[in-house]
């Protein structure tokens, strides 16, 4: 083990990047049978819009949300020379990331309250 | 462990600064199954460095101790360890500022790398892979009577690689080293970046063709745990970003390498 | 071209792809509105541009799997398989991308 913060963004971003991986899986299951008539569609639909998964929702935004301005963070190291900033850049974009996941999840939150 | 909660009596001696108990990992594979944390207590003056203590326990405690150290001069890279959980080079290092609440200081060999015998590791890996970019620098034909000439820039430019001491501690910082070790490594990397932008070397386009591979350049993930290890404040995961740039435009590189070396020996001008 | 431009390009295409698909799909929040949906699917453009999402979304996914894969030591020998086996998924969920976009009609 070797902690520090490059670690920690790595590893967030791997954990995060293979959710993702599975949720496109699950997005085109669902999606994909578009075309396959309204009863299929509105099966799968339905199977995903339990309350759990509206929870999952939350997860969702914010491994898109970080693994995006994760992303941008590492595109920013490539095209300038800044990795004397590495680790303001890594706590700028973690801290863009939680405040794009909380003023997106609460509302996905409330919705679900309301049902 | 759980120190934080069952705070233990801190003894006088290290209250008052000239007392610190050095935790160090100890395994012998002969003997024991796993590595176990041994705890010594040494004097300590302000002056003391991380390497003195050690010394002091081999001599004066436990001479069974084993670690390696050559110049405690910081230059001869081999007493890089890991320190309070990261990599530096224990002669390099003072002990009284690495001590803990509790006067403590721990000490662990490198990690990522097999262990030997308590700090010595098996860095077999780390030279294999050293070798395979050919570390050395390979002049052109027509070497100059007698000196190359290179420009206040060029020589610039190579400040950030060349006093790299190879001692390890970047290479077993890195976190892709741990899960692959096929993965060239930050330390060879940087040396590749070295020779490759030094203006004498007349094979640059093989070089970034060995390090232009899945497990060359492309296998960093930016983690920047090498820039924070290295005890010379040399900036690896930079070299890569550049040597990754510089693969993308190999050939008119090497183009711009043989035109630059037409000129590396000619008289110098008078001003 | 390598595998870490194709991750890196794509990666720059899904940020303005995504930040679109947010804007378009997913504002204002509270509801999707699938009228709106049907609607926009009508207009070859989308269509056009819904076919791009997809395949810098599959690149993206294939070539960031088959990265966190052969970072494991072991996996490395397999890896020739492993790209195999992503050119030929690759290709299937474009294959099956594009003919649900192209196919899709509205329901009445």
């Amino acid at each position: 083990m070797y902690r520090s913060t490059g670690f920690i963004s790595f590893l967030l971003r791997r954990i995060s990047g293979v959710a993702l991986v599975i949720y496109l899986a699950l997005h085109m299951w669902v999606i994909g049978s578009v075309n396959q008539g309204p009863e299929v569609f509105n099966a799968r639909l339905n199977a995903v819009q339990t309350p759990i998964f509206k929870l999952f929702e939350i997860a969702l935004l914010a491994a898109v949300v970080y693994h995006a301005f994760d992303g941008i963070r590492l595109l920013i190291v490539h095209y300038f020379d800044v990795t004397d900033k590495r680790k303001s850049l890594f706590y700028a974009a973690f801290a863009i990331a939680a405040i794009l996941t909380v003023a997106g999840g609460v509302p996905i939150l409330m919705f679900m309250l309301q049902g | 462990m759980f120190d934080f909660i069952f705070k233990r009596e801190t003894p006088e001696a290290i209250k008052k600064g000239n007392k610190a108990i050095v935790r160090i990992q100890r395994f012998n594979p002969e003997v024991d199954e796993k590595p176990y944390m041994e705890e010594f207590e040494v004097p300590m003056t302000p002056d003391t460095t991380v390497l003195d203590a050690l010394h002091h326990i081999k001599t004066e405690q436990d001479g069974s101790v084993t670690f390696r150290r050559s110049c405690r001069h910081a230059i001869c890279g081999s007493c890089a360890m890991n320190i309070n959980g990261s990599n530096d080079l224990a002669c390099h290092r003072p002990l009284s500022e690495s001590l803990d609440y509790h006067g403590k200081i721990t000490i662990k060999p490198l990690p990522f790398q097999p262990i030997i015998k308590d700090l010595v590791v098996d860095r077999t890996t780390f030279w294999a892979q050293y070798m395979k970019i050919k570390p050395w620098l390979i002049p052109p034909d027509d070497i100059p009577e007698k000196e190359f000439r290179m420009s206040p820039e060029e020589v610039e430019a190579l400040h950030n690689a060349e006093t790299c001491i190879m001692c390890g501690a970047c290479y077993s910082s890195c976190q892709v080293v741990g899960l692959n070790k096929e993965y060239i490594g930050p330390h060879a990397l940087l040396k590749s970046f070295l020779r490759t932008a030094d203006p004498r070397d007349s094979i640059p386009g093989e070089r970034l063709e060995i390090v232009d591979g899945d497990n060359g350049v492309y296998r960093c993930h930016t983690i920047f745990n090498c820039i924070d290890a290295c005890p010379k404040n040399l900036n690896p995961t930079e070299a890569i970003e550049t040597l990754r740039k510089l693969a993308q435009k190999r050939l008119a590189y090497e183009e711009a390498r043989e035109e630059r070396q037409k000129t590396l020996n000619e008289p110098i001008r008078e001003a | 071209m390598r595998t870490f431009q194709l991750q890196r390009y794509s990666a720059i295409a899904l940020l303005i792809f995504l930040t679109i698909h947010m804007i378009v799909v997913h504002y204002p929040p509270f509801h999707i509105d699938f009228s709106r949906i049907i609607e926009r699917l009508d207009d070859p453009v989308w269509k056009a541009i819904d076919i791009a999402f997809i395949l810098a979304v599959v690149i993206h996914a294939l070539a960031g799997s088959y990265m966190v894969l052969t970072d494991f030591q072991r996996v490395g020998k397999y890896k020739r398989v492993l790209a195999g086996l992503a050119i030929v998924l690759g290709v299937w969920a474009m294959y099956y991308g594009t003919v649900t976009v192209l196919n899709f009609t509205p329901p009445v």
